[in-house]
């Protein structure tokens, strides 16, 4: 029972038999065109998720993600949309607005770090509050910088490449996902800092003794953590072809779920890049049957929700054998 | 990876178990159509939804359901998901104008028809057909309407706007309608107060109660919705200006989409003017295209509802319109 709680492969194993479960009712789950979609599906939400993973290592949260992501989104939009964008038309336009969704990603994630780190208030309540204040600064803007309100689209196709296009086949998504999970991977296993992340999350009164700089080390997760996400939002505005407020409104859960479920503790201290993606692998593959088999969006949250749940329940177990000398 | 055999064989029990899921019913009729909405967040959309499925069935159709909950991207995907299930046609009612293009481009390539329902999408050269309420345009009618009322019964006015969620193009579209109007009647209505709803009863309430404080001679109330009827009546029942048309204390109040508590409420006496989409309209122009299509015509890309405004005044003579109307005459034989 141990060995199967602590498998790094038990998400990936449950991944492959939860599709061998459901493809007698809808076989349509292996056809190659459905398979391309998961994978176009996971990139953007594994980003995102790996950002969320290192806040949750040094024993925090992020619920701000999603906020970030939709004020990204409408300011990068605003700035070369060819309807009145700040620099329509500009050939440098997608380059200064991926720049900017950079800008919003850092700024915001500077905010919650220092908010958190500087002011000893919970990461909880800061990220809550940046949320609730980025969702509506996001539809406020909107409304501002687009005629109907809802969404600023008429982006440029340079820009919208970055969500579906590619180069030798290869998305350009997968490309800089792969480059993010390595380079996340190589940071937590080869170098300094990566141990202070693990050094922190364990426990931070140990980890300032041995003199890391706990402080600057929580805001650099937050700073991470917006990063990351204003990259997802660079993705899902490509793929949806505009800059919406209510963008990635409805992910948080998955978001932190998948990172959950993929065996990054709540109480901080573990996580692993490959253990996120098989987590967000797991939920988009769960997502995709379920909406394949048609049910119900009761019964597709009440089944997501059990399993990050579970997922949740799991990690206790693990936390509590481990801190047993398992 | 540790696994023996018989953990092996364990976790795949509890996986099958977790997969042995209902399956959709395979189609059996000559053509599938996919019904996909954001969200079921008012009874215009739930009844939508069963005029949709019932017409369906009348022409011997099949019908598979999805909703987004209000996520443009996960819906995207869905249709993805319902071209992989070979569907004839999709109804789609999406949440944002712009982020649903590529769910267009998807269809497209699939060669499925997809008709836009009651919420069209931002102008673009793919191929698509929408239904649209003319919101703006029912909404500047029907405040017009209650300008109107205003102006007869004298006096000064102060309004409270209620909007919805303004990431939805529609109450976009409702808020401008009713500004439009308010703004040529400064004179006679100042806007007090704007509540931003998005959808939510609970936020209604909260918007609505901090916005009576503030302003307690508020004497006009624009609602973008009737889902949002029972909240602004509660509101106003313990503000004490719950008074029917006529008696002191009455708050002008208009409704918008033409369901069973805007008949109600028009029918009592609280409600003054309500803008009407005509529902059952729609659903006719959405198959209706979906068969021309499949006949080999084409239809006008856009088919406009045009809605009227029913006030108390005209209820008797046009509520057989009023799809609210058939749902509360249903509920109260």
């Amino acid at each position: 029972m141990r060995r199967v709680l602590f498998s790094d492969y038990l998400v990936l194993c449950l991944t492959l038999l939860y599709v061998a479960a459901i493809w007698p009712f809808v076989p349509e789950i292996l056809n190659p065109s459905n398979l391309t979609d998961i994978f176009l599906q996971v990139l953007p939400l594994f980003i995102a998720a790996i950002g969320l993973m290192l806040v949750l290592m040094v024993a925090q949260i992020d619920l701000s993600a999603t906020s970030i992501m939709a004020t990204a989104s409408v300011v990068g939009a605003s700035i070369m949309t060819s309807q009145d964008g700040y620099l329509a038309g500009s050939a440098w336009a997608p380059l200064a607005a991926v720049a900017a969704f950079l800008a919003v990603g850092l700024a915001i994630g500077a905010l919650n770090g220092a908010c958190t780190a500087l002011f000893g208030m919970p990461s909880f309540l800061v990220t809550l509050t940046t949320m609730m204040f980025f969702s509506g600064a996001a539809i406020w803007y909107t409304a501002g910088h687009t005629s109907s309100g809802s969404s600023i689209g008429a982006l440029p196709p340079a820009f919208l490449a970055l969500g579906y296009g590619g180069v030798l086949g290869i998305p350009y998504a997968a490309i800089a996902t792969a480059a993010i999970a390595v380079g996340v991977h190589l940071m937590l296993s080869r170098s300094l800092f990566g141990r202070w992340l693990f050094a922190v999350g364990l426990n931070p009164q140990a980890a300032a003794i041995s003199g890391v700089p706990v402080r600057r080390v929580v805001i650099a997760t937050f700073v991470l953590s917006g990063l990351l996400s204003a990259v997802a939002a660079i993705v899902y505005t490509g793929r949806l072809e505009a800059g919406t407020p209510i963008l990635g409104q409805r992910i948080l859960l998955d978001v932190i779920g998948a990172a959950v479920i993929g065996g990054v503790s709540l109480f901080g201290g573990s996580g692993k890049v490959s253990g996120v993606f098989f987590g967000v692998l797991f939920l988009s593959v769960v997502d995709n049957g379920l909406q394949l088999l048609g049910l119900s969006l009761s019964a597709v949250y009440a089944i997501k929700g059990g399993v990050i749940l579970f997922a949740a329940v799991t990690d206790a177990v693990r936390h509590r054998v481990a801190a047993r000398g398992g | 990876m540790s696994l023996d055999r018989r953990q092996f064989s364990l976790s795949l029990f509890a996986a099958a178990a977790a997969g042995a899921l209902p399956g959709a019913a395979r189609a059996e009729g000559e053509k599938t159509i996919a019904l996909m909405f954001d969200a079921f967040d008012s009874d215009f959309w739930i009844t939508g939804n069963t005029i949709l499925k019932a017409k369906a069935k009348a022409n011997g159709w099949t019908t598979l359901e999805s909703i987004s909950n209000r996520d443009q991207n996960k819906q995207n995907d869905q249709v993805k998901a319902m071209v992989e299930r070979k569907v004839d046609g999709i109804i789609f009612i999406p949440t944002d104008n712009n982020a649903a293009i590529p769910a267009i481009r998807t269809a497209n390539a699939a060669n499925v028809p997809i008709v836009f329902f009651n919420r069209p999408p931002a102008p673009n050269d793919n191929k698509y057909i929408a239904i649209q309420a003319d919101n703006r345009k029912i909404m500047q009618i029907t405040v017009q309407a209650l300008v109107d009322i205003a102006k007869k019964q004298g006096g000064k006015y102060k309004a409270c706007v209620l909007m919805g969620d303004l990431g939805d193009n529609n109450a976009v579209q409702r808020r401008d309608g009713a500004l439009d109007i308010l703004d040529q009647n400064k004179d006679l209505v100042e806007v007090v107060a704007r509540v931003a709803t998005e959808w939510n009863t609970d936020k209604a309430f909260a918007g609505l109660t901090n916005a009576l404080q503030a302003n307690p001679d508020i004497n006009l109330l624009v609602s973008p919705s009737d889902s949002q009827d029972a909240v602004i009546e509660q509101v106003l029942k313990t503000a004490g200006k719950w008074h029917k048309t006529g008696e002191e204390g009455h708050v002008l109040f208009s409704g918008f989409d033409g369901d069973q508590n805007g008949y109600r409420l028009l029918s009592t006496g609280y409600m003054d003017v309500n803008g009407v989409q005509n529902l059952f309209y729609e659903v006719d122009l959405a198959y209706g295209a979906f068969k021309d299509i499949w006949a080999g015509k084409q239809p006008a890309q856009m088919l406009i509802d045009p809605g009227f405004a029913i006030s108390q005044a005209t209820l008797e003579a046009k509520r057989e319109d009023m799809w609210g109307y058939h749902v509360w005459k249903e509920k109260n034989p």
